[in-house]
């Protein structure tokens, strides 16, 4: 669905389509304005999605679709294709291959249970299963010494043995392989001379990390994305380029930056994340156009999840451990990414009662089908948005944007049967309970990456996006005393929006271990050549006038600690000329920020050396374009406030509200994608960047 | 919608938000705890356990860690702490490590930080104890199990011990660490990471009772007791009625050399939603280190009984309220009295407990109990020592965390294959093999899934695990207390036993060489120690197995061809193909045979 009314559209565009699970968003840049495109998405073919979001904007520029593709430059792309692939064993054939001796290193992970009293959970299966993983017989020892020579008839015989299990890719990881691929990089050579065709990856290049078990697993996860993607990507190449397109397709990664389609066929991996990541770039972007900031909170709520980042002092937050599915239950990918934290919280979030009475929100989630009770759709179990739609915060008729109407008897009667009656409440109280419930369970997983993190909430802005974030965006605030609310104006599609600001990027890792007591200069500076290298050949390609960064980061450890952490290199520290003291310092410092603790007598471990490279593509200021709309006539309606009861709100159309204009608490805020309810004490206004602004009185 | 309303809003929301508030406070000290501690037992196995304990001594929430850890234990040490210290102030911070007096083994470094009010009440206590990679023992190795005494086992034992007052250390009681703990800034290094983790807890408390006041915190705890007993009551109540008894035994050990038989007898009484464990008709303590303490005696039984129970359920002073534990003063597995040694308390008889509880469960019915988890303490969790001369000759000492399997076969699931030992309950995360070679002078040669070895069933318990690993250029000591090379795993309900452990050392030559089922090993550059540790016990008949799931296992490597067609009576190839003729005809045969019949 698009907003409504006839758009004028520039000679030259910049398209961004993030493929989602219920949408596929598009957002169209033409000279400065930004229009939003919602399609269905089309998980069995999703370039029909892309295409069909395609068709729907030009359909409202009046023009035809390959008019449009053809003044494209740059086609941006997030998708969900790797990530549904996985989740539903989509992925290709795929056989590992690991050192002698060590067969079972996807099987035994890196061990971890969720409840030790649950006996209910089976045993997680490996990524590649027991029967197409084969050892390979040499060995490289810690130090790099070759304890074993590789024995190349096995291979050989491996090798005949993967044509006969029909097998569609390879995985390699042999151990050590970080500190000397000969191994590994030979294994390479002859898959490549005798099994022609079939795709690989090799540890070692695709990600020289520590970690057997880690190196591993992102090893066989690319490679068995590498058929589906390549395809995927050709065809997506293929059609656009029929539909007009000639421009340059760029794919966003997991880690917040965006590659060339080529790329991303060769390193699929990096596919995984595309989309949740670019949310924190997204938010720090309208946070910054209202001033400076020191933290920002980024919440994106839709259907299923609740999606939480924190962008702090301008940095994208990165996480070193991304997994598919569950913490030490699904698969590790190996690879940092953007830091988002997800839970199973949305607006199809079930509300339940264990056998104790006691209230519990999700994880389970009612989904699109048969969704929520008010959907109509047969669904049965109360959700939040049942609740919401209880308790006023959404009008029936005018759901995402009136394109569906809500059923409030069935909601009430669900939560009624399901939550008010055993507990004996009144419906809308029933209904309170399970949004404060969800609540509490958004505000949980917001303070795991502030409060844990040593961040104060209460020094934070915290950014509202996604269709559902609106309804109880204000009372997260609330309980977490931030006393500023942004909600940007592309918030509905704010990933698509987010990839428009991305920046092409690479990261280069070396893993140089060394520790400050016997600090080796001289592998350092040759670790730092190295990353500068890659660099410099990663920008090669662009034209001179592109501004390029790179940061420079390293993991350490105190002696004995098991996990590093992740420290940028301070601006004092030359990595040509290491000085231990300056890096000493600065883990130090950065130990204290993660842990609230520094042990100023202990020596640091240096593990691994990274490099990030990034060139900026465009600098340009966006603004959505503004729509006449024409909402339903009511302007005030009856609203549910916890501790009172129903009152009247007022009810402003978001996307006519005139800029500046100060509308207070309690009142609705609608547009066609999204809702703010705004409780007492509370002030709102569109700023001169179009986002609204809303200002916690009780927090100030 | 104010935090405060959220707290007085209808019972069931406030009170949900009440214990996501405290789990959230525990999480975040476990966090802790684990990313900056600096010993294998802490950053690795999570052999730790954060916990908030009420003013009068009951547990209130524990964070998931070890169930070893977390059932009995806190309220014992709170209330030593507040016999022996009945002044408490803010800033204090107690060192715990005594068996006598509520902790677990001296191994275990506990803190108890009191909460104290801004109007100098103490509301509640904070609890942080942790495994340590060195605790002084005469050997370097936490697990003391030919000890014949506490004097033999060499720790220094600190009995709720004032460790900081005003939030400064008491230096005398660090230097005495300093001066006994091998390696001490490892066990400085994991002292400060428990201090942090305390104080955060200490913090995150206070700030609560701001917000809310502590009488109302009081009042949400015992609503929060309340609902963790209503919530074992009806656990209770589904259970069967009667009583069962069952036996299983420790492997003979120096001090007990017929073994260490252990007796558990369960008693439901689902009528009254209440559960009895009768652990008092047991031998008396031996002269070795294997004796339980207090705290690990009522914890093992209870593991056996959360393990057998539904849905989970809060594990809290007010679901304890429905389980009574019978313990005798002077017994194997119950109150020990000095200077009886405990050093091997948490693992080895007390998983020989929990296995007798839920064996005994397993008696009352198909569908109840579990079979019994592989016995702990196989070289692959060895204590490992010695000099690295990759770095001028530094000393180290740690635990190594590689895989132990052991999980056992239930009514639900095949064994969960890093289950570790029934007190860790498979919580605890796996070494990696290139960081353990990273940090220590050894290199592990192999470390899989040994086919056959599983206590089969229908549903089957976690195969054995082959580990083998040596040192490189310099010798290395081994020092390990297993159980389960004698008396192996039981099934239940008609399972089958799991494979015994074993152990050898391969010789320059690559010759194998038995060793016993404990011991000091030093071994020189080129040999290895070999291990296979104990597997778990199969749950309900292997007759019964699906047959899908046996073809399944051959498939993948689990089990031989031969295994499926002798034990579960399925005949199916290499490749995972079946036989259903054949396959029904052996197993025609085969409940003709358990019948007795011809």
């Amino acid at each position: 669905m698009a907003a409504p009314g006839m758009r004028s559209v520039g000679a030259s565009v910049t398209l961004s389509a993030d493929t989602g699970g219920t949408f596929t968003d598009l957002i169209v840049d033409t000279e400065g304005e930004l229009h939003i495109f919602k399609a269905l998405s089309t998980p069995a073919d999703p370039t029909s999605g892309v295409l069909d979001a395609v068709e729907l904007a030009a359909a409202a520029y009046g023009i035809e679709t390959a008019d449009l593709l053809g003044r494209a430059d740059v086609f941006i792309h997030g998708t969900t294709r790797a990530i549904n692939a996985l989740l539903t064993g989509g992925t290709a054939r795929t056989a590992f291959l690991t050192s002698e001796g060590h067969p079972d290193i996807l099987l035994f992970r890196e061990g971890g249970r969720a409840n030790p009293f649950d006996f209910s959970q089976p045993y997680p299966e490996p990524f590649v299963p027991r029967s197409l993983t084969f050892e390979v017989p040499g060995r490289v020892a810690a130090d790099g010494t070759i304890v074993r020579e590789l024995d190349e008839g096995a291979v050989l015989e491996i090798i005949g043995r993967l044509a006969e299990l029909e097998v569609e890719a390879v995985g390699v990881a042999l151990l050590w392989s970080i500190i000397n691929p000969e191994h590994e990089r030979h294994v390479g050579e002859m898959l490549e001379r005798h099994l022609p065709g079939t795709p690989f990856t090799l540890s070692h290049q695709l990600n020289p990390t520590l970690r057997e078990y880690r190196r591993a697993s992102s090893a066989c996860i690319d490679a068995s994305l590498k058929p589906l993607m390549a395809d995927y990507l050709r065809t997506l190449e293929r059609r656009l380029g029929c539909a007009g397109f000639r421009g340059e397709l760029l794919i966003v990664t997991s880690q917040g930056g965006v590659i060339t389609a080529e790329e991303a066929g060769r390193a699929p991996i990096h596919t995984i994340n595309s989309g949740p990541s670019m949310a924190p770039v997204a938010g720090r972007k309208y946070a910054a156009a209202e001033g400076e900031v020191r933290a920002v909170i980024v919440a994106d709520s839709g259907g299923t999840t609740f999606d939480v980042s924190l962008v702090r002092d301008g940095v994208i937050p990165r996480t070193r451990e991304t997994w598919i599915g569950l913490p030490q239950l699904g698969h590790i990918t190996g690879f940092p990414s953007v830091d988002v934290k997800s839970i199973g919280a949305g607006g199809g979030s079930v509300a339940w009662l264990d056998d104790g009475g006691l209230l519990h929100v999700g994880p389970r989630s009612a989904g699109a089908n048969p969704g929520p009770a008010c959907y109509g759709l047969g669904g049965q179990e109360p959700t939040f948005t049942d609740a919401c739609l209880v308790l006023g915060y959404l009008d029936r008729d005018f759901f995402l944007g009136g394109a569906m109407s809500l059923d409030e008897a069935a909601a009430r009667d669900a939560i009624s049967r399901h939550i008010a009656e055993p507990l004996g409440l009144g419906v809308e109280e029933a209904a309170a309970a399970i949004v404060e419930l969800a609540t509490e369970e958004m505000v949980g997983a917001i303070e795991e990456i502030t409060v844990h993190q040593g961040l104060d909430p209460r020094s934070t802005v915290l950014v509202g996006a996604g269709g559902a974030a609106g309804l109880n965006i204000v009372a997260i605030a609330s309980r977490l005393g931030c006393p500023r609310i942004l909600i940007p104006e592309t918030g509905a599609a704010l990933s698509a929006s987010g990839a428009l600001l991305s920046e092409l990027t690479a990261e280069f890792a070396v893993t140089c271990f060394t520790s400050s007591l016997d600090f080796d200069r001289a592998s350092v500076a040759r670790a730092y050549a190295t990353l500068q290298e890659r660099c410099d050949a990663f920008f090669a390609r662009f034209p001179a006038e592109t501004v390029r960064t790179v940061d420079f980061s390293y993991e350490g450890r105190y002696p004995r600690q098991n996990w590093e952490i992740e420290v940028q290199l301070p601006s004092t520290a030359d990595l040509a000329a290491p000085e231990p003291d300056v890096l000493v310092a600065s883990f130090h410092d950065a130990h204290r920020r993660v842990f609230a603790l520094a042990d100023e007598l202990a020596p640091v471990e240096f593990v691994s050396w990274r490099a990030r490279a990034r060139a900026q593509m465009r600098l340009r200021e966006r603004r959505l374009a503004r729509d006449v709309r024409s909402g339903p006539a009511t302007r005030r309606r009856q609203i549910w406030l916890a501790g009172e009861g129903w009152a009247p709100a007022s009810v402003v159309d978001f996307d006519a509200l005139p800029e500046g204009d100060q509308v207070f608490g309690p009142a609705v805020a609608e547009s066609s994608f999204t809702t703010v309810v705004l409780t007492r004490a509370t002030v709102a206004w569109k700023s001169r960047s179009g986002n609204l602004v809303i200002d916690l009185e009780t927090a100030a | 919608m104010s935090a405060q309303s959220a707290l007085e809003a209808p019972s069931a929301v406030r009170l949900a938000v009440y214990a996501n508030r405290l789990r959230s406070i525990v999480q975040k000290m476990s966090n802790t705890l684990y990313r900056t501690g600096r010993s294998g037992v802490l950053n690795t196995a999570r052999d730790f356990s954060c916990a908030i304990v009420t003013n009068d001594d009951r547990l209130l929430m524990a964070a998931d860690s070890l169930p070893i850890h977390v059932l009995s234990g806190p309220d014992l040490m709170s209330a030593a702490m507040r016999r022996f210290h009945p002044e408490l102030r803010a800033g204090d911070a107690f060192l715990h490590n005594s068996p006598y007096h509520g902790n677990s083994h001296p191994a275990d470094h506990s803190l108890l930080v009191p909460v104290v009010a801004p109007d100098g009440r103490h509301e509640f206590t904070i609890l942080v104890k942790a495994h340590q990679a060195d605790c002084g023992n005469a050997l370097p190795t936490t697990y003391m199990g030919a000890a014949v005494d506490v004097y033999s086992e060499g720790a220094l034992i600190f009995p709720v011990v004032r460790v900081q007052s005003d939030y400064r250390d008491n230096a005398d009681v660090i230097r005495m660490c300093e001066m006994r703990i091998r390696v001490p800034e490892q066990w400085r290094g994991d002292y400060l990471a428990m201090l942090a983790a305390a104080r955060i807890g200490e913090r995150e408390l206070l700030a609560l009772g701001e917000e809310f006041t502590f009488p109302v915190l009081h009042e949400r705890t015992e609503e929060w007791f309340d609902y963790s007993e209503r919530r074992m009551i009806n656990a209770l109540s589904a259970m069967p009625a009667g009583q069962a008894t069952e036996t299983t035994t420790h492997d003979p050990y120096p001090g007990a050399p017929d073994g260490i038989p252990v007796t558990a007898t369960v008693s439901f009484m689902p009528d009254e939603a209440r559960v009895e464990i009768d652990l008092r008709d047991n031998p008396d303590s031996f002269p070795c280190g294997l004796n339980l303490s207090e705290a690990c005696a009522r914890t093992a039984a209870m593991i056996g009984l959360f393990n057998s129970l539904p849905a989970p359920i809060p594990t809290n002073a007010g679901s304890f309220r429905r389980i009574t534990t019978l313990l005798r003063p002077g017994c194997v597995v119950g109150i020990p009295e000095h200077p009886t040694s405990t050093s091997v308390a948490t693992t080895n008889v007390a998983d020989r407990v929990t296995a007798a509880v839920q064996l005994a469960i397993a008696k009352l019915g198909f569908g109840h109990g579990l079979a019994e988890a592989g016995g702990f303490g196989a070289p692959s969790a060895a204590v490992i020592s010695g000099r690295d001369s990759r770095a001028d000759a530094r000393p180290f000492v740690n635990q190594l965390f590689l895989v132990l399997s052991g999980g056992p076969g239930n009514p639900h699931q095949d064994g969960w294959l890093t289950f570790c030992h029934a007190g860790n309950g498979g919580m605890l995360y796996v070494d990696s093999v290139e960081l353990d070679e990273l940090m220590f002078p050894i290199l592990i040669r192999t470390q899989r899934v040994e086919p056959d070895t599983e206590g089969a069933g229908r549903r089957r318990g976690a195969p054995s695990v082959r580990v083998e690993y040596g040192p490189l250029a310099d010798d290395l000591t081994v020092i390990y207390a297993g159980d389960g090379h004698v008396n192996a795993a039981k099934g239940a309900a008609g399972g089958l036993a799991g494979s015994t452990a074993e152990q050898y050392r391969r010789d320059l030559d690559g010759v194998l060489h038995p060793l016993a089922g404990w011991g000091e090993i030093v071994l020189a550059p080129g040999e290895a120690i070999v291990c296979k540790t104990a597997a778990g016990g199969g749950y309900g008949s292997p007759f019964e197995r699906e047959v899908e799931l046996v073809a399944r296992d051959v498939r993948e490597g689990w089990i031989t061809p031969a295994r499926a067609r002798s034990v579960y009576k399925v005949a199916v190839d290499a490749t995972g193909a079946l036989d259903r003729a054949e396959t029904a005809r052996l197993r025609a045969n085969a409940g003709l045979e358990e019948r007795g019949e011809p």
